[in-house]
């Protein structure tokens, strides 16, 4: 697995608990990623509404102007159980080298 | 950085290599993303990265490289209408075929391709600007009046005359030679910006460049012709009839180009 997949592991989960909107997805990613741009998740993001994965809509915020939602589509549940899988081999195959 | 340098490079940048709807979608996330509460200015290019590298990262590169081709064969093609115009000279010689067309093709190919482009890839934003409106009117009036003075120096009279070196009449011909060569140069350099406009702001700035194109197309029609014409040959008095039942057909076709791109 490389970097990407596990910021876009992170990313469906986060949607995966709810929709979100934009500043909501990328607060929590740039904390756990501190190195990653906000626009390398903001890139991500799009590539994943490209590919089928998320969708959006606009609601109201409250008071201020109306905002955009993320959410996760079917593809982007099996996308997110597909990379799940994914990191807990790497997880296994990791630990059994004794890396704790 | 402050904001809005951020949010107007950043915006430059990303309708310069994404599709209109695209780019308008990143700059409303973008614009929500700078004026988040709490964002601080001082940690703005830190946070999100350089504006062109954000633009970057959101660029599809096959259609971004397909777009660079298509504007570098239009920008390669008024490179060399404004060089006809200016120098007269051509440093490309093809046999079976006389210079004075060259520009025409040149205006043939990028009729055809811009309009294919920009009708299928570009987008219209908003009312018609009024700066788009001026712009035309400029190179329209600048056209009109080098080819009138053209119509004007291709007289038979002005022929006779001139082959016998009467000094004022040397200076009218001098006097259109130099507007060709200037109105032909910038009718290119507006052309491009026109090109320029249309992918960056709204589609109908294409008619700026057809404008623009078909003036200087016009204009190094006939600096070919002049430049290879024969004064002591009879029967130079041809030459009027000759041009403009040339060139008013690729005067029309350049304006109901200009008319469809308005559309």
């Amino acid at each position: 697995m490389l970097k990407k997949d596990l910021l876009e592991l992170c990313l469906l989960q986060l949607l995966d608990g709810g929709d979100k909107y934009g500043y909501e997805v990328l607060t929590p990613l740039r904390s756990a990623f501190p190195d990653t741009q906000e626009s390398a998740i903001y890139a991500l993001l799009r590539g994943l509404g490209k590919a089928g994965f998320t969708s959006w809509y606009m609601a109201p915020s409250g008071g201020g102007p109306d905002r955009k939602y993320y959410k996760l589509t079917p593809a982007g549940r099996d996308r997110l159980e597909e990379l799940r899988s994914d990191w807990r081999n790497m997880r296994d195959a990791i630990t059994s080298f004794g890396v704790e | 950085m402050t904001k809005q340098r951020y949010l107007r490079r950043f915006s430059r940048a990303v309708r310069w290599r994404l599709p209109p709807r695209e780019a308008a979608e990143a700059i409303a996330d973008y614009r929500e993303m700078v004026y988040q509460e709490g964002r601080e200015e001082s940690r703005l290019v830190e946070e999100l990265g350089e504006p062109v590298q954000s633009a970057h990262l959101l660029t599809d590169v096959r259609a971004y490289r397909r777009w660079l081709a298509v504007f570098g064969v239009l920008a390669f093609g008024l490179f060399l209408l404004a060089k006809w115009c200016f120098t007269g000279r051509s440093s490309i010689y093809l046999v079976y075929y006389d210079p004075w067309w060259y520009p025409v093709w040149v205006l043939a190919v990028g009729l055809a391709l811009s309009l294919y482009w920009f009708r299928r890839h570009g987008q219209k934003n908003g009312p018609l600007s009024k700066r788009l409106v001026l712009a035309l009117a400029v190179v329209l009036i600048a056209g009109c009046g080098v080819m009138y003075g053209i119509w004007d120096v291709t007289g038979a009279v002005i022929y006779e005359q001139v082959s016998e070196h009467r000094s004022g009449l040397i200076e009218q011909v001098r006097l259109v030679i130099t507007a060709m060569m200037y109105v032909g140069t910038l009718s290119a350099a507006a052309a491009l910006a026109g090109l320029v406009l249309a992918k960056c702001n709204d589609r109908r700035w294409l008619a700026l460049y057809i404008l623009g194109v078909t003036v200087a197309a016009m204009i190094g029609f006939v600096t070919f012709n002049f430049k290879g014409m024969n004064l002591d040959y009879p029967p130079v008095e041809l030459m009027r009839v000759y041009l403009f039942a040339r060139l008013i057909p690729i005067g029309a076709a350049g304006l109901i180009g200009t008319g469809v791109a308005l559309c």
